[in-house]
């Protein structure tokens, strides 16, 4: 029976497995309840803390505390932003100035900022590279915060470039 | 008094004996007059994924069995329990109410996560059904998935009352109104069948960490009963960008799920109420 439990594990640290599965297996208790059947959750080398139970192969966890404060508040601020540029859009095709093209600058890269920030949380996973790729995200949204901001101060600004497409061009 | 009993059976099962005989004969001639006309074999490809891991270095593949839609019954499971019996016993399944109240038998149709046992087979002959276990999920055998990990996210969300005042169980009766109850109804059929939670990408690619549709709903559950005086602390438990926000609600988990559930609207609801909003 332990060959069989044995023959069945891979992976690179079988080695380190067997030595695990036999300690499980010398348990009388392991030895007689049904989990024997359910070689393949104990694929990982891992040990859970209870003998008796077969280690996951997924680790369930929740993420830090540290980020968890933060969580609800990102979610009402982002929602605020939505409802403020479901207002503010319409309005900028009326009302060309400074003050409503630093609006559209700001509402833009943090909707965009945002938006991206999801995606970088949905897809890369790791330990260093989500980190890496939420500061390559920081620098681009910066970078385009400032090129808009440049754009508005020494030149026509987005409102009235965007009206001169349909005007002048 | 022994022995009057005993007659009295006696007489019942006399009695009984010419009906039941009748009975039979009458549903044997029943069955024989339906089978008669349709001598055409009526053959319906099945595809299934298969993978034993007693077998060193074995590959999943997709095995194709062909199954006689005139000898089986209506619903998917019919056929794999037909093919299990009498052309692979090595076909593994999960199975056991066959009237979708247990959920064991959740498995991915025709690239549909839903039961097995509520599936109608496609009577279309010329296309094969093809038969997955539930997405994304790790692989005990065949069509048998992994839950332990959706288990363990379905115990830390404490699927069960919790009272600050210290009542007893079976101390006294916690009373709940007529509107209070009605607010559980479409939540409660919950059957965990994990269908709604691996249809969605968000748990495929961060299930460690995101609840899932199934699960969240479990939680929304329990901080709406009016019985229970946790719901803060519920609250405070899913603040983090993961238990909950990862849900983008694209809805999968509401089209997909086998009882007509609503997980998404629940998980809607967990946000409104983290946002202080209800």
């Amino acid at each position: 029976m332990v060959s069989r439990e044995l023959r069945t594990r891979k992976g690179k640290n079988t080695k380190m497995a067997a030595t695990f599965g036999i300690l499980r297996l010398a348990n009388r208790n392991m030895l007689l309840s049904p989990q024997l059947m359910t070689r393949p959750f104990v694929a990982s080398g891992l040990v859970h803390r209870n003998r008796l139970q077969p280690a996951p192969t997924t680790q369930f966890h929740t993420s830090p505390r540290s980020l968890a404060a933060m969580a609800s508040s990102h979610w009402n601020a982002e929602r605020v932003l939505v409802l403020g540029m479901l207002g503010i859009f319409p309005l900028a095709y009326f009302v060309h100035n400074p003050a409503m093209d630093y609006c559209l600058a700001t509402a833009v890269v943090l909707h965009g900022h945002w938006g991206f920030e999801q995606i970088v949380t949905d897809y890369i996973h790791g330990p260093l590279l989500p980190r890496l790729s939420k500061m390559a995200l920081y620098g681009a949204s910066i970078l385009a915060f400032a090129g808009l901001c440049y754009f508005n101060y020494n030149d026509v600004g987005i409102t009235k470039a965007l009206s001169m497409i349909w005007h002048d061009l | 008094m022994a022995s009057v009993l005993n007659k009295s059976v006696a007489l019942w099962s006399a009695s009984r004996q010419p009906m039941i005989v009748a009975l039979q004969l009458s549903r044997g001639a029943q069955t024989a007059a339906a089978a008669a006309p349709q001598e055409q074999p009526r053959l319906k490809k099945f595809k299934i994924y298969r993978w034993d891991p007693d077998k060193m270095g074995d590959k999943p593949r997709m095995q194709e069995y062909s199954v006689d839609l005139n000898n089986c019954g209506p619903m998917v499971l019919d056929a794999l329990i037909k093919i299990k019996n009498e052309i692979d016993p090595t076909l593994t399944f999960r199975r056991s109410c066959r009237e979708g109240i247990c959920g064991s038998c959740a498995m991915n149709i025709g690239g549909t996560n839903t039961l097995a046992c509520i599936s109608r087979i496609d009577t279309k002959l010329s296309k094969a059904t093809k038969i997955y276990p539930l997405p994304h999920m790790y692989v005990v055998k065949d069509l048998v998935p992994d839950m332990s990990n959706f288990y363990a996210q379905y115990r830390s969300i404490e699927p069960y009352l919790k009272r600050k005042d210290g009542i007893q169980q079976g101390e006294e009766q916690l009373f709940q109104s007529v509107d209070d109850r009605a607010k559980l109804d479409g939540l409660y059929e919950c059957i965990l069948c994990a269908c709604c939670s691996t249809s969605c990408p968000s748990y495929w690619w961060n299930g460690d960490k995101y609840l899932g549709p199934a699960v969240l709903m479990q939680a929304y559950r329990w901080m709406i009963d009016s019985r229970d005086q946790f719901r803060k602390e519920r609250l405070e438990k899913l603040q983090d960008p993961f238990s909950v926000y990862r849900c983008h609600t694209i809805m999968n988990c509401t089209k997909t799920c086998p009882k007509g559930l609503n997980p998404g609207r629940a998980i809607a609801e967990i946000k409104k109420m983290m946002a202080g909003l209800a």
